[in-house]
């Protein structure tokens, strides 16, 4: 891989007694989609959280285009262009959702962006909120959305950041099966516009359509890096997944 | 009387400028910020210091907006993980310390005589041309930094600091600082309180501790949820409505006929009771905070 | 060496009441009640009142100090429950308007003037090398009585044990049965009363005046929160330590420092200390010094 985008080694993180990751490693390459997948418990949003900078871990590195952003706090990361959404998306009760697309972009902020008008940015924001089919909500306070627009908008924010990677947490968690075909596809062009993803998933069917590449975890440690297709057919994935279910029914 | 409303407006419009300040760091920022009247102090200090000492009054204003904005800059870097309203408590805490040093270190500001005689605005004038022109400036200063605020507020600094109010997490991953954000406010906010102290020391000629009474700031929290927690305007509104009631409180006092003490306690009253009805019956104020401005539909 | 051990439990009494009524009430409430410090000039105030009246001291104390819970209780009922649905910051506004209030109220019923009990005057004891007053040793013995009896109940009752039940994780008190309405009201009232007492303790060594509550604010909030929040008991070695920090800074000889026979800090800087106290507390460890408690700040 030339030159891979984010890069992890060896690590680490414990929460008191309980060591959710152990010696954590792979590379992202520019343009990728990567799942990371694992069952509940196995350190996946730990793993995302640590990426995005909400804690440090105990060792190793994350290296984000060749800069080493381990331990940083979240917003520096953001700015250096790596940008996550969250599972449960929590949004203001008193900002319009207009209002919140526009605001995402000013984060070069400070007083310089008092002179910047808005008028620059509104093709951005209507386009967007076209896309995402939310135009009719624009004047609403982002609170009241449902929770599959306010998932669909959190990825919209990412986007206005001005990323060069995006990491979801669980994007389809909770969210009605028909946005999440309009989901994919707002992801399809954010990656056709050269923006990496990495998307911590449950769901086969999301992670297939998009993903080329998956990294799969389990208690802490990643047990595979297959493309989606091989999935079924690696022991220890079917192991890590249905392996719970085959030791309940011996001891049934 | 006619002075006498003058120079209640003049008064008002040095208030409307604290309010406005305290608008942009509480109802905008969500900076429960109880030590303002410290950053006024820096104004006031700042012009008598510079009296005091010969320096000058355009040295006295550098000097004034310089601490002014530093000691904003401080309060924003206390305590990064505390909630709101401790950390009210620790900038009503320092402003307190404030004024006790102020009140004690007599070699400095004078003490608890605090320093008199700062020369008037416009000396050029006879007093009653210099109370107009004095009117007329305060006003328009009123005008246009609540034209400023308002811009402030409305534009897409505005924008990001309502995120950084209401979804600190969410703005943080997104690429914003919220600790470099409330720095900036606060000095800038800081620096209005401050240019009001300076006019206000040159205006009454005399600087002193008990102005600095952290009793100014719960007045200045007033006028700003009497007139709607986060309005620029209501806060003006505000700053005019309570000082024009202080005002004739004693003529009301004169006619009724109760001992003095009972100006100082009908100001409290007036105060403490206006906020507690404002609370529970009109919690947006006279003037409610709008959702979703005209600028970014 | 002693009168100086002395002077610091003296000064320690004056807070402790308070600032355990303080800390107890803030783990039900959520937000710090400024207000509670008017509840201890209220007990202090009262009790003053009714014994000019004629009534005899004790049962003057005895039914300032339940009024004034039974004012507790009434106040958070119908003001701070309604405003802390609002917020907790609102909350916080709000009970300072309601200290405004009784400023108010103070300054009309009692005068700017300070006040005292009419107590035999006495000459003081001599304990080892430290002079004791008859009534310093009276406010002493109720405040220990004070503390001793709200410990019994705290620890060893079963009310007590709803109560800290209730205080640490209302939800869960509730699901086990515990009738936590009945609770909360319990606790408010035993904080007003555990404050009027603190007053009263206060009045007894000395006098009161209308800003007696205001000047307890941060000395108390201090002690209470270097207990702990939600840990009444820590908030005595709050009080001891805020209290031993303000009679060391203004007894210490800095002479010998600045090369002169004797420089003392002006008393004034006693207040500052504790102050300065509260800001570290709230920085550097808001949890309180014993950190049993997991409570954010």
């Amino acid at each position: 891989m030339s030159d891979p985008v984010l890069t992890l080694e060896g690590v680490a993180k414990s929460f008191g007694a309980n060591q959710v990751l152990a010696n954590v490693g792979f590379r992202i390459g520019q343009g990728e989609v990567v799942g990371l997948l694992g069952p509940n418990g196995c350190g996946k949003s730990t793993l995302l959280n640590l990426v995005s900078g909400i804690f440090a871990p105990d060792a190793g590195t994350v290296v984000f285009n060749g800069e080493d952003i381990t331990g940083r706090s979240m917003d520096r990361i953001a700015r250096k262009g790596l940008v996550r959404t969250f599972q449960l998306p929590s949004m203001p009760r008193r900002m319009t959702v207009a209002e919140l697309l526009y605001g995402a972009a000013a984060r070069r902020a400070g007083f310089r962006s008092l002179f910047r008008r808005e008028v620059d940015d509104r093709a951005e924001v209507d386009a967007l909120l076209d896309d995402l089919a939310l135009s009719h909500v624009r004047h609403l306070p982002a609170a009241s959305l449902s929770g599959g627009q306010k998932k669909l908008l959190s990825i919209a924010l990412a986007l206005r950041a001005s990323p060069e990677m995006i990491c979801l947490d669980e994007p389809t968690a909770g969210v009605h099966p028909n946005l999440r075909q309009r989901m994919i596809g707002l992801l399809r062009r954010i990656n056709a516009a050269r923006i990496t993803l990495l998307i911590v998933e449950h769901d086969m069917h999301f992670i297939r359509e998009l993903c080329s590449r998956c990294v799969v975890m389990d208690r802490g440690a990643v047990i595979a890096d297959c493309r989606p297709s091989e999935l079924t057919s690696n022991e220890q994935v079917v192991e890590a997944y249905l392996g719970n279910a085959r030791q309940k029914r011996a001891m049934a | 009387m006619s002075d006498f409303i003058i120079h209640v407006t003049i008064m008002s419009g040095f208030y409307a400028l604290l309010a406005l300040s305290l608008n942009l760091q509480a109802g905008f920022g969500g900076l429960m910020n109880f030590g303002q009247i410290a950053l006024f102090a820096c104004g006031t200090y700042g012009a008598a210091i510079a009296f005091h000492f010969d320096f000058g009054a355009i040295s006295g204003f550098v000097l004034a907006m310089f601490a002014a904005a530093l000691l904003g800059w401080a309060f924003a870097s206390f305590g990064r993980n505390l909630q709101a309203d401790y950390w009210g408590i620790v900038t009503l805490a320092l402003a307190e310390v404030i004024r006790i040093v102020t009140t004690n270190e007599d070699w400095l500001t004078g003490g608890a005589q605090g320093i008199g005689g700062i020369p008037p605005l416009y000396p050029g004038l006879d007093s009653q041309a210099r109370q107009i022109a004095i009117l007329v400036t305060v006003l328009a200063l009123v005008v246009a930094a609540g034209l400023l605020c308002r811009h402030l507020i409305g534009g897409r600094y505005g924008l990001s600091i309502r995120m950084m109010r209401e979804e600190p997490q969410l703005a943080a991953s997104l690429g914003y600082d919220t600790i470099a954000l409330k720095r900036q406010l606060m000095a800038a906010s800081s620096v209005l309180a401050a240019v009001s102290g300076f006019l206000f020391a040159h205006y009454v000629s005399f600087v002193g501790p008990e102005q600095i009474d952290s009793s100014e700031t719960f007045l200045i929290w007033a006028m700003i949820v009497v007139g709607g927690l986060g309005n620029n305007a209501g806060a003006i509104v505000g700053a005019f409505l309570l000082q024009f009631a202080f005002a004739f409180i004693p003529f009301v006092k004169d006619w009724i006929g109760p001992p003095t003490e009972y100006v100082a306690a009908g100001r409290l009253f007036l105060t403490g009771g206006g906020l507690i009805a404002f609370i529970l019956f009109r919690q947006s104020g006279i003037v409610p905070e709008r959702v979703g401005g005209r600028r970014y539909v | 060496m002693f009168q100086f051990l002395v002077d610091v439990l003296m000064r320690a009494c004056d807070l402790m009441l308070v600032a355990i009524g303080m800390s107890a009430v803030y783990s039900l409430m959520k937000f710090p009640n400024i207000a509670l410090v008017q509840y201890a000039a209220t007990g202090g105030v009262l009790a003053i009142a009714l014994q000019k009246a004629g009534v005899p001291v004790g049962v003057a104390i005895i039914f300032a100090v339940v009024l004034t819970g039974l004012l507790a209780v009434i106040l958070n009922e119908f003001l701070f429950n309604r405003m802390l649905k609002i917020g907790s910051s609102t909350a916080m506004i709000g009970s300072l308007a309601v200290s405004m209030v009784f400023s108010a109220a103070f300054l009309v019923t009692v005068g700017p003037n300070p006040s005292r009990f009419a107590l035999p005057v006495s000459r003081p004891i001599r304990i080892l090398d430290a002079r004791i007053t008859e009534p310093q040793l009276l406010g002493f013995a109720i405040v220990a009585a004070a503390i001793g009896i709200f410990a019994f109940l705290y620890f060893r009752t079963d009310l007590g044990r709803c109560m800290r039940a209730t205080s640490t994780n209302e939800v869960l008190a509730d699901a086990t049965g515990i009738d936590t309405g009945r609770m909360k009201t319990i606790i408010v009232l035993i904080s007003g009363v555990m404050a009027a007492l603190g007053g009263v303790a206060i009045a007894l060594k000395g006098e009161v005046d209308s800003q007696v509550g205001m000047d307890l604010l941060l000395p108390v909030f201090a002690s209470a929160i270097l207990g702990g929040l939600g840990n009444p008991f820590g908030a005595i070695a709050g009080a001891l330590l805020i209290s031993a920090a303000e009679t060391v800074v203004t007894a210490v000889n800095f002479g010998p420092l600045m090369g002169e026979v004797a420089a003392f800090l002006p008393v004034a800087y006693a207040s500052a200390i504790s102050f300065l106290l509260l800001v570290a507390a709230l920085l550097w460890r808001p949890r309180g010094l014993f950190v049993s408690e997991v409570k954010r700040v």
